[in-house]
């Protein structure tokens, strides 16, 4: 179903390698905010992470599940209330809350899972899409407790005992953001790297031959969509602390399309792709601030651009530009410039 | 009694508009085997058009087939563009999905660039109130249940007794089979967009002269036509038709006995109840195809 090249069966690359070169760009992003002092663009670089979280977690669903799980911003919602409703209303700490709405989200993924277990494509897109939708309309209709349309506001924010969050530039949050990122990738990669994500491939690429292998394919398909909402809440509930307020905004499609649009943009099935796709386009989506309403028009033209040109996304690109300058190499001998142009694998 | 017919009228006339929306779609999903996540910036499209053309000083009886043809070609164009070049890619449902839901956050902010966002309103089909087995219901929305009917019998019968619908229905049962027997497949892809397409701008002429319009307005038809589609099942015409009637009917009951605050959450709840009892829809069989 999926371009047999950007899955990352396990045992591909060395996990040594790979947890090296990890290393190696975290370090990269722990030093960021020595070279980026103003709080503006530690804000773009926080928000980054926190798109990163959900993108990377959907990947985990959407493109090694190959469960079509449209709900996975209701996920990231049902995170942003639960620690908003948590902190105000059982005036939990928010560090335990925190913990507590990825908890929730998994749950909740748990009860979005058991409708879709004997549902195929298309089918899971609209449950998925429906109980995205049937949240946001108890969120609204429950406006005693979750302010309805108005929102939350003064949400309890995180705290560090003897430091102060709010005068640091964004210093704090940064760290705590990139925190979660690196704890996310790390589970996600040796999730993905298990003999339970080889199931959860098997389970994709070739549903029968698992089965007969004695994959169970529903408790894998509850496994897959609880374990992509345990990261996903806990963004939600980090955005919620972050931003200190709440709304139904979380749910509506165009955060969806646009976080959507990094996973695909990213590649499906390497985790990496998703979460370098949310650098790119939260930063270019930035970058374009000045063009306001002709903003989401060229995201959208761009979006469809990519997909058109590479459909397995920004890591395919990659790939393939890889490989055309490895055969470049090779063919500098015999002179054959059509050998060299680019071109998708299929 | 009086409630009766109240919930009868508005589930009716909900129901109709239902059908137009969720039949349009039923019928890309059977062709192509693809969701059109645009459908419901197509509505809008085609009613903002509509308001555009009366702005021009043309009669509505003109304006309304001039609209649907106009949108039935930008239906062609929307397929020619981000739906065809896929076909046959082996992830096509999702990258459809994908390239269909960035075309309509492209459309949608297109309108909102060119016609501004303050609401409008089309003229009415039908100017006034009448009185039907005591139920006031203005002349517009019992146009609008009147002629959904024919709409819908005229699609039957197109996909039925005409040798064009027939090789559309041959396209949704086999696609490799049509192509061996010469159709023209791609053609017909479009041609599926396109009736698609003039539907919904059929549905937004509609909408449109009831409700004030803005860029926004089809999310919500969109939404509902998702439901109906599920709840009838997505292989066939008449079954989407069935539920759009049977959701309407629903709705109105619910919105008249529970506040419409609930009437979302327990139409979801049908929903899932019927998915997980049965998958492929109330009214349909597992197989894919136009019957």
């Amino acid at each position: 179903m999926f371009n047999r090249e950007n899955t990352a069966s396990p045992g591909r690359v060395r996990w040594q390698d790979e947890a090296a070169l990890m290393l190696l760009g975290f370090a990269v992003l722990v030093v960021l905010p020595f070279v980026v002092s103003d709080s503006y663009s530690r804000h773009i670089l926080i928000m980054a992470f926190i798109y990163a979280i959900v993108a990377s977690n959907w990947d985990l669903s959407l493109g090694y599940g190959g469960v079509f799980n449209f709900g996975h911003l209701a996920l990231f919602g049902i995170g942003v209330y639960a620690y908003g409703l948590l902190t105000k209303f059982l005036e939990l700490d928010p560090w335990l809350a925190l913990a507590a709405s990825g908890v929730v989200s998994t749950l909740a993924a748990i009860l979005v899972t058991l409708p879709i277990l004997r549902l195929k494509g298309i089918y899971i897109i609209l449950v998925t899409f429906g109980f995205a939708q049937l949240v946001m309309q108890l969120v609204l209709s429950q406006s005693d407790i979750t302010g309805g349309t108005q929102g939350m506001v003064r949400i309890e924010s995180l705290y560090i005992p003897g430091h102060n969050l709010i005068r640091d530039q964004k210093f704090g949050y940064f760290y705590i953001a990139l925190g979660i990122l690196a704890l996310s990738t790390i589970f996600l990669r040796v999730l993905v790297r298990s003999k339970i994500g080889a199931s959860i491939i098997a389970l994709r690429d070739n549903e029968e031959y698992a089965v007969s292998r004695g994959i169970s394919l529903a408790r894998q398909r509850v496994i897959t969509l609880a374990a992509s909402a345990f990261f996903t809440g806990v963004a939600g509930a980090f955005y919620a602390a972050y931003q200190r307020n709440a709304s139904v905004d979380v749910f509506g499609m165009s955060l969806s399309t646009i976080i959507l649009s990094m996973v695909l943009l990213g590649g499906t099935s390497t985790i990496y792709g998703a979460i370098v796709a949310s650098f790119v386009l939260t930063i270019f989506s930035e970058s374009m601030a000045d063009f306001g309403a002709w903003r989401p028009i060229i995201t959208a033209v761009l979006i469809i651009a990519v997909m058109l040109v590479y459909p397995s996304g920004l890591s395919g690109a990659a790939q393939t530009i890889f490989r055309s300058l490895g055969r470049l190499r090779a063919n500098e001998t015999d002179n054959r410039p059509d050998a060299t142009e680019p071109r998708t694998s299929r | 009694m009086d409630a009766a017919a109240q919930i009868f009228a508005g589930g009716l006339f909900q129901g109709s508009l239902y059908a137009v929306m969720a039949v349009g779609l039923a019928l890309i999903w059977t062709t192509i085997g693809v969701f059109n996540f645009a459908h419901g910036v197509l509505m809008m499209l085609g009613a903002y058009v509509a308001w555009q053309l009366t702005e021009f000083g043309l009669p509505f009886f003109a304006v309304l087939p001039l609209s649907v043809l106009l949108m039935a070609g930008f239906g062609w164009a929307l397929q020619a563009t981000v739906v065809r070049p896929l076909i046959g890619r082996p992830n096509i449902v999702l990258v459809v999905v994908i390239t269909t839901l960035a075309a309509a956050s492209l459309v949608e902010n297109g309108a909102l660039q060119i016609w501004g966002p303050r609401s409008k309103q089309l003229p009415a089909l039908g100017d006034g109130n009448t009185m039907i087995f005591g139920v006031g219901i203005s002349l517009h929305q019992l146009t609008i249940i009147l002629i959904t009917p024919f709409v819908l019998l005229g699609l039957w019968l197109f996909l039925h007794k005409t040798r064009l619908g027939l090789a559309l229905r041959a396209v949704a049962q086999n696609e490799d089979a049509s192509l061996l027997v010469g159709l023209n497949v791609r053609a017909l892809y479009g041609l599926a967009f396109a009736i698609s397409a003039g539907l919904a701008a059929l549905a937004g002429i509609f909408l449109g002269g009831y409700r004030f319009m803005s860029p926004v307005m089809g999310a919500d038809p969109l939404l509902k036509a998702l439901i109906v589609v599920v709840f009838g099942g997505l292989s066939s015409i008449t079954g989407p038709i069935f539920a759009a009637y049977l959701i309407g009917f629903f709705e109105a009951i619910c919105s008249y006995y529970f506040g419409l605050y609930w009437t979302p959450a327990l139409l979801f709840a049908v929903l899932i109840v019927t998915l997980m009892i049965r998958p492929q829809g109330m009214f349909s069989s597992k197989t894919r195809g136009l019957a």
